[in-house]
């Protein structure tokens, strides 16, 4: 996956070429602007001063674009104004994390920018857009900067608050274009998702990402064409929901990975699956089965939701594996990559509240020698306080942003 | 001391009936065993709960053969803590206690012994709320043979649900409908952390037992009719009494009754303990917090190590000793701490019957209560004198 663009789509109401001074220093270098006459000279001063232009609608080359939901705290649209909330009272957390995973999966070689606008009855503070701009570019992707008109309409006219909102934003975007290496690095995951995300299975695949990455659960995206034998290397499990069986390769794929210690879950349109039934205590709306040293859970008929599968197939696979574990965050959510070479990890952690959390803790899974924190808006590495545990390391954050990312120096 | 006028009738009311104040009387005592353990470390831990069990007469006459049921306290959701501290060092009952009990029991000849708590809105086994806490339930079924845990905040591993009657009738509830786990047991214990309380004033071993409601029927979250499959939300249905049970359990017996929960939670905890005895009690003060049961309490937190355990075959005695030692009168009526604004359960309980709470008629074994008091009291007169904290989001 690359990132060699930030793009931002011109606003509408901008039709002065002198407003493109605001972008003097910034990493913003690519601007979707409006095909129309009113915006011709932007246009041609855009281009003579180095910009990358496209017109609305129209990917540039080697660019997949996503279209994106607002990101953050879904708020109640009937009064109120508490945060909406999931069916576990647990907030519900709008996040295009894996959408953009997926078309990185399905476009490997592509860059992946986000559609999504403020929405017009949200509550958009300068926060919003650090929410915004990290949402997309901490799983590799880009956000195509979208201003609100409110904000659009006070730049233009030189505003201290709208100003200083802008210096976060382009910060925060800043932050991501330096650290060019990122999107190239590995996501690490516990479980797969195999399908082919299309046709009749686009539905239930697609919203078991999203209802995974909101479970907090790691996954590895696996396109059912192109697995090979690494591709369910090192994972806890792998979830296959599609509605038809998997081709013979693909289940002999897949069969030898639970023979080799991983879980399988999956539907019963699987199809014929090993005959040696093993007891659940747990959930009753799977079968177990065992095989080599590894196990098959087949849900049982109609068990079509994709939020149960999601949620059960965290508790199956069990906590003890967790990645990540939050404590006093708020609605969280992370990305954890490895650097290609190995030696190091980044942990992205999005807080999806108006503000970031104040005495948050954050364990992350495996053995590390050094930890050093990152936050959009100061490129200097922040102090924090870590303690190793057996198989983990146990990070105390002091009051933080909406975004930081550790950089972890691996055993 | 504020009463509405509703709450002054159901006071009077029972004040007049005379059968409490008998019945407060004659409650019967046991002995209470009182222990300074300064840590967790097994080496100290061990020794000091023997002993203590040893001095309320050895635990093989009650758990020898028996298939024993521990109530252990996983208050409030997993993910949260006071500041950066492991939740068993401020609201969770510490694992290595619950190990420690299990392995004690086993040691008595226990046949089974079963670990419950009715997880924050959840369905998942208590080994995988645990491990979201970051504690290894593996070093508790490691402990001894034959342990178990069991999420009892639905049904659970059961096919229906249970139900046990109030034998005096109930405060506010006749009955309840339970997971199975707290019939299916010959001996119950309520393993609890000595903490204060935001609504109850302190949650001690009775207060423990309000985690014996599951959600699935006591719950925001409950089926109107039938219990629903899993848990969802607190149990804002005792606390406020702003809807009843599901259709398929006991309803309250006056849907008329006060609505605070200041009111409520002391009585319904009171039934609960009526309705499912504890044979024993003991409460965990190694370390822990003041200021509230949890990390949520709009009070001035603090952590703090006591260094003490309580351990009794009456929860009401237990509790009253327990509340001796954190520097409160276990006599005290609402209106006076720790129940300023709440009416005390182990009032209501002795009026109920269940035991005594006064210290006088109450043998202390062990270390003596002035030995180790811990001086809750002094701690929240001190932080109730001082400006109330700024409001914010504490995590």
């Amino acid at each position: 996956m690359t990132a060699p663009w930030t793009p931002m789509r011109w606003p509408d109401g901008w039709k002065d070429p002198r407003v493109l001074d605001l972008l003097r220093g910034t990493a913003i270098d690519h601007l979707v602007i409006g095909a129309g006459a009113e915006w011709s000279a932007v246009r041609s001063r855009a281009a003579q001063d180095g910009f990358h232009v496209s017109a609305p609608g129209a990917a540039p080359a080697g660019v997949e674009i996503v279209k994106g939901q607002w990101p953050g705290v879904k708020m109640e649209r009937r009064g109120g104004g508490g945060a909406s909330a999931g069916p576990t009272g647990e907030p519900w957390v709008d996040s295009n994390g894996w959408a953009i995973r997926l078309a990185a999966a399905l476009h490997p070689d592509s860059a992946v920018w986000v559609d999504a606008v403020p929405a017009g009855n949200a509550f958009i503070t300068a926060g919003s857009y650090l929410i915004a701009v990290a949402d997309s570019a901490a799983y590799g992707g880009r956000w195509i900067v979208s201003l609100d008109n409110p904000l659009s309409v006070s730049l233009a006219a030189g505003k201290s608050d709208a100003l200083a909102t802008w210096r976060r934003l382009t910060a925060a975007a800043g932050f991501f274009a330096a650290h060019k290496a990122w999107p190239a690095y590995v996501p690490m995951a516990v479980v797969g998702v195999v399908s082919d995300f299309t046709g009749d299975n686009e539905f239930f695949s697609q919203e078991l990402l999203n209802l995974l990455a909101r479970a907090g659960q790691h996954c590895r995206i696996l396109p059912k064409d192109r697995i090979s034998d690494a591709s369910l290397a090192s994972l806890r499990a792998a979830i296959y929901a599609d509605a038809e069986p998997p081709a013979p390769t693909l289940r002999k794929q897949i069969l030898a990975f639970v023979a080799a210690g991983g879980m399988l879950i999956t539907a019963p349109t699987w199809g014929e699956v090993p005959d040696t039934p093993i007891q659940n205590d747990g959930n009753r709306r799977y079968s177990l089965r065992a095989l080599g040293k590894g196990k098959v859970a087949v849900a049982v008929a109609g068990s079509d939701d994709p939020y149960l599968w999601a949620n059960e197939s965290v508790v199956m696979v069990s906590h003890r594996y967790d990645l990540v574990r939050f404590w006093n965050s708020g609605a969280a959510s992370s990305f954890c990559t490895v650097a290609p070479d190995g030696r190091q990890a980044v942990a992205h952690l999005l807080f999806y509240a108006y503000r970031g959390p104040d005495s948050a803790t954050v364990r992350i899974a495996g053995r590390y020698r050094a930890v050093r924190a990152y936050t959009a808006d100061n490129p200097a590495a922040t102090k924090v306080d870590w303690a190793p545990q057996s198989d983990a390391v146990e990070i105390h954050l002091p009051p933080v942003p909406q975004y930081v990312a550790l950089e972890l120096d691996i055993q | 001391m504020r009463y509405t006028r509703r709450e002054w009738l159901w006071k009077t009311g029972t004040a007049l009936s005379g059968a409490s104040l008998g019945r407060a009387a004659g409650a019967p005592t046991a002995p209470v065993a009182v222990a300074r353990c300064k840590t967790y470390n097994p080496a100290e831990l061990l020794p000091t709960m023997r002993k203590m069990f040893d001095q309320l007469g050895g635990l093989g006459r009650l758990v020898k053969g028996k298939t024993v049921a521990i109530k252990i306290n996983l208050s409030g959701s997993p993910t949260y803590r006071l500041g950066y501290l492991p939740l068993e060092d401020t609201h969770y009952t510490h694992p290595h206690v619950i190990a420690a009990a299990a392995h004690l029991m086993a040691e008595a000849g226990a046949r089974r012994i079963r670990l419950l708590e009715s997880p924050w809105s959840t369905a998942e086994p208590v080994e995988e709320y645990l491990l979201r806490a970051d504690c290894e339930p593996r070093d508790i079924l490691g402990a001894a043979p034959n342990v178990e845990f069991e999420n009892t905040n639905y049904l659970g591993t059961g096919k229906k649900y249970s139900r046990l009657t109030v034998p005096f009738g109930g405060y506010v509830f006749p009955a309840f409908d339970l997971n199975h786990s707290y019939a299916d047991c010959d001996v119950f214990v309520s393993l609890a952390k000595m903490k204060e309380h935001a609504t109850a004033g302190v949650t001690l071993s009775m207060k423990n037992c309000f985690g014996l409601t599951p959600c699935t029927i006591y719950g925001t979250g409950a089926g109107i009719d039938e219990p629903s499959e899993t848990p969802k939300g607190g149990r804002s249905l005792i606390h406020a009494g702003d809807r009843q049970p599901s259709k398929s359990a006991p309803p309250e017996k006056d849907p008329r009754s006060p609505r605070q929960d200041t009111w409520r939670v002391p009585r319904t905890v009171v039934d609960l303990v009526a309705a499912r005895p504890v044979q024993l009690a003991i409460v965990e003060g190694i370390k822990t917090m003041t200021g509230g049961e949890g990390p949520w309490v709009g009070e001035d937190l603090k952590a703090v190590a006591p260094g003490v355990m309580v351990a009794g075959l009456n929860p009401v005695s237990t509790d009253a000793v327990a509340m001796a030692v954190m520097g409160f009168d276990p006599m005290a009526d609402r209106g006076t701490p720790p129940f300023e604004r709440c009416d005390s359960t182990l009032k209501l309980a002795e009026e109920a019957g269940i035991g005594t709470r006064d210290l006088k008629r109450i043998e202390v074994v062990g270390a003596s209560i002035a030995e180790v008091k811990f001086d809750f009291a002094a701690i929240r007169r001190q932080r109730r004198a001082a400006p109330p904290p700024p409001f914010g989001m504490r995590g």
